[in-house]
């Protein structure tokens, strides 16, 4: 992003307290849920905690952490143009210099929504191996690439997931005690959960029991071959994607809906697996989000505690392994 | 621009050395001319190559400060031929790993040596360097009597093969300036005094682009890995019918190119070439049948899909075939390369003598390289011509010559001595 002027010799002063408490969260989130869920609402915390947060994980040294991180912050970006707006594609897109316009002329604004200068497509679309990403096969006039939102959001993608891995791969020289002990303290906490991080990223079942009421709701609807929202849809998707059910499965369950067409639902679910394109997965929106939208339902007890569907299951999941064998032991009594 | 068939285990391979003629007036040339030099843009971050006329042989990693540094070296060596590279680097005169890239300008060759025409069977010949065996035309990869991949190759820089390269020229400069958007200022084109030309892209915005950045904006030029349906060339459904559409002539980039190819494909077609891009012998006689149709056809949606026996396959074909005569046929591995050497305007061509010159971009049909190459106005010398097509400087015509002895102005002199065809008169 834009080169933030700050000296390492200034993150001791006490206004940069809440930036750095912001920059530590977003990477204990990396490191517990494997995302970054939560936005500070003050941009003058949430832009700097950023570089800064960068910096600190590229300070571990260690390569999981980073790796962790990377991911973490390139799904939450994913997130955020996951629906596209094109305010969002325009924001991001703007702190990576990349000369991007909205098309203004109505008659093109039909097909495309931004033109993107030719050198910045490049730098991002000769990863990709579909025949549409080709500059040959691109509508281009004096230099401008047209481009849909939803390939200005992949493009920008792929900006981003290089842009961390680049940053993260930097050298950290000293930082302040301050900040060190910061860093220490995630360094910490990641040995502590290393155990369960490692056996989270261990390919599982998908335990049904430990869905939140508003997937539950989702898949049964879907299930039962009823429609769901666009937005139903897609948190029920990349929730069942991040919790390792396979894309062919996550097809066959829309399979019962009246309207279904395979084709495209494959498509779409691919897209959200991130099988397409970039190779960022997409997750579910936020509990906030999901509630505006009207996704929401009939809360329990756990929901209050969570934010994020996903940190519902993770939490609902180690609660049935941790009684399971219990309940094992009494089986065996009985 | 330093090719890779003469590049041998980094060295240059020179065919032969120059008479003491031709170093005299290379001499004249820089000792007159070292003030003329058009040096690159930041010239202290480029390295140079010469090739030295008397020894023959090649030097680069060589760094200048100012052009004026650079005239006197030249005045002092004499080279053959003198070369920059396109890339900027930190230290250029290092060896090649440690001079720190810093980008390059985008540049395109067009040699006559890439594209087929009908008359390089009368002027260029091979000679296996193993076994002698000698043929007209293009070199073959492996010679067809021993199997020995070395040649002398015996080229000329005909007006007909020229009068091609400046036709793709032209075609290039055309996506430069539309589809990429490059300002006549950022652009130089220029003639490089022997068989061809090159384009150089000297803009901010290309320096950074890398190997696979500029191997998709050759394949834009050159054509390669174009589907036509994402230029609208398909087929859709439209209340239970299907409808095929294509692209305007009107439309921009290469939706536009693929209108204009398929246009003039068709206005003159014969039936057998139509049968030649894969047509069905049916196939090409409806359509030659139909031509004033599908000529009419273009005042409104085009030809596509307004004869119900041509399918959307066969228009695939015809605009394939489009594709092809509207590329433009550019050396691909010239302009893929970031640290590549090209030759310095205003220099000589040890090949011909004549200069390398920048061509306007506004007059490029109109530039003529058998004039404005010319380096030496003055003078004649007898030369002995062994084998010498006919050929023209300026507004005389010379030859063909076969086995003679003739007296010849100065400029006409050097081409064929600095092509191997003649010798001076003992
Ligand atoms: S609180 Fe979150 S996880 Fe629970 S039902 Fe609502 S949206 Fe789903
Ligand atoms: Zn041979
Ligand atoms: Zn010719």
């Amino acid at each position: 992003m834009k080169t933030l002027d700050i000296k390492i010799s200034d993150l001791t002063n006490p206004e940069y307290k809440s930036i750095l408490d912001r920059a530590e969260k977003r990477i204990e989130e990396a490191i517990l849920l494997g995302a970054v869920t939560e936005q500070s609402p003050n941009n003058d915390i949430e832009i700097p905690s950023f570089p800064i947060a960068v910096m600190m994980a590229a300070a571990t040294a260690d390569s999981f952490i980073k790796r962790r991180y990377a991911l973490a912050e390139a799904k939450r970006i994913s997130n955020l143009l996951g629906n596209e707006n094109k305010s969002n594609i325009t924001y991001i897109a703007n702190n990576f210099n990349w000369k991007i316009k909205p098309v203004k002329d109505p008659a093109v604004s039909l097909a495309y929504d931004f033109t993107l200068h030719y050198t910045d497509f490049l730098k991002n679309a000769t990863v990709f191996h579909d025949k549409k990403w080709k500059l040959i096969n691109r509508r281009m006039l004096k230099g401008e690439v047209y481009l849909t939102k939803s390939e200005a959001a992949r493009l920008l993608e792929e900006e981003v997931r290089k842009h961390i891995e680049g940053k993260l791969d930097i050298k950290v020289e000293s930082l302040p005690e301050a900040v060190m002990n910061r860093i220490n303290r995630l360094k910490q906490l990641f040995i502590e959960k290393r155990g369960e991080i490692q056996l989270e990223e261990l390919p599982k079942e998908v335990i049904v029991n430990a869905y939140p009421p508003c997937i539950k709701e989702l898949y049964d609807t879907i299930a039962s071959g009823r429609n769901v929202s666009h937005i139903g849809r897609f948190a029920l998707t990349s929730f069942l994607i991040n919790i390792g059910m396979t894309t062919k499965n996550v097809v066959n369950l829309f399979s019962s809906v009246s309207d279904f067409n395979e084709r495209l639902t494959r498509y779409q679910v691919e897209h959200i697996a991130g099988e397409r394109g970039s190779r960022t997965k997409y997750i579910p929106p936020r509990c906030d989000t999901l509630r505006t939208h009207g996704v929401c339902h009939s809360m329990d007890d756990t929901c209050r505690r969570v934010r994020h569907p996903l940190a519902y299951y993770r939490r609902k999941l180690r609660a049935i392994r941790r009684k399971t064998p219990v309940e094992k032991i009494e089986k065996l009594r009985a | 621009m330093i090719t890779n068939c003469n590049v041998v285990l980094g060295g240059i391979r020179i065919p032969f050395s120059l008479p003491h003629f031709v170093r005299e007036k290379f001499a004249e040339y820089y000792h007159k001319h070292s003030s003329d030099i058009q040096p690159p843009s930041t010239i202290e971050k480029r390295e140079f190559g010469f090739i030295l006329l008397k020894e023959r042989v090649m030097v680069r990693h060589k760094g200048f400060k100012n052009v004026k540094d650079l005239g006197s070296f030249l005045k002092m060596i004499v080279p053959s031929d003198v070369y920059y590279s396109s890339a900027y680097y930190e230290r250029p005169e290092e060896k090649m790993e440690e001079k720190g890239w810093m980008g390059a300008d985008l540049i395109f060759d067009i040699d006559a040596d890439h594209i087929p025409t009908p008359c390089e069977k009368d002027h260029d010949k091979w000679v296996c360097k193993k076994c002698g065996a000698v043929g007209r035309g293009v070199t073959p990869r492996k010679c067809p009597g021993c199997g020995e991949q070395k040649f002398d190759e015996k080229t000329w820089p005909c007006e007909v093969c020229l009068g091609s390269a400046k036709t793709e020229t032209m075609k290039l400069v055309d996506f430069l300036m539309r589809d990429f958007g490059f300002s006549s200022e950022e652009m130089e084109v220029s003639f490089s005094g022997h068989r061809g030309y090159h384009v150089c892209v000297e803009s901010g915005e290309v320096q950074a682009l890398d190997q696979m950045a500029r191997k998709e904006i050759v394949d834009y030029v050159i054509g390669i890995g174009l589907e036509p349906r994402f230029h609208g060339l398909g087929e859709r459904s439209e209340k239970k019918s299907r409808i095929l559409t294509g692209p305007d002539l009107n439309d921009s980039g290469w939706s536009g190119r693929i209108a204009k190819g398929t246009y003039e494909f068709l206005l003159s077609a014969t039936p057998e070439e139509l049968q030649q891009i894969g047509l069905r012998k049916k196939t090409a006689d409806t359509l030659i049948k139909h031509r004033e149709t599908l000529l009419e056809s273009w005042k409104g949606k085009g030809p596509w899909g307004i004869i119900k026996d041509v399918g959307v396959e066969s228009w695939k074909k015809i605009a394939q075939h489009g594709v092809e005569k509207q590329s433009a046929k550019i050396d691909t591995v010239v302009t893929t390369d970031i640290h590549r050497l090209l030759r310095l305007s205003n220099t000589l061509h040890g090949k011909t003598g004549l200069r390398k010159v920048m061509v306007p971009i506004t007059g490029i049909e109109h530039f003529d390289p058998f004039k404005s190459a010319v380096a030496f106005k003055e003078g004649t010398v007898s030369v002995t011509a062994a084998d010498a097509p006919q050929f023209r400087l300026g507004d005389e015509t010379y030859g063909p010559y076969q086995e003679e002895t003739i007296e010849l102005p100065t400029a006409a002199a050097l081409l064929l001595l600095c092509k191997g065809r003649a010798k001076m008169v003992e």
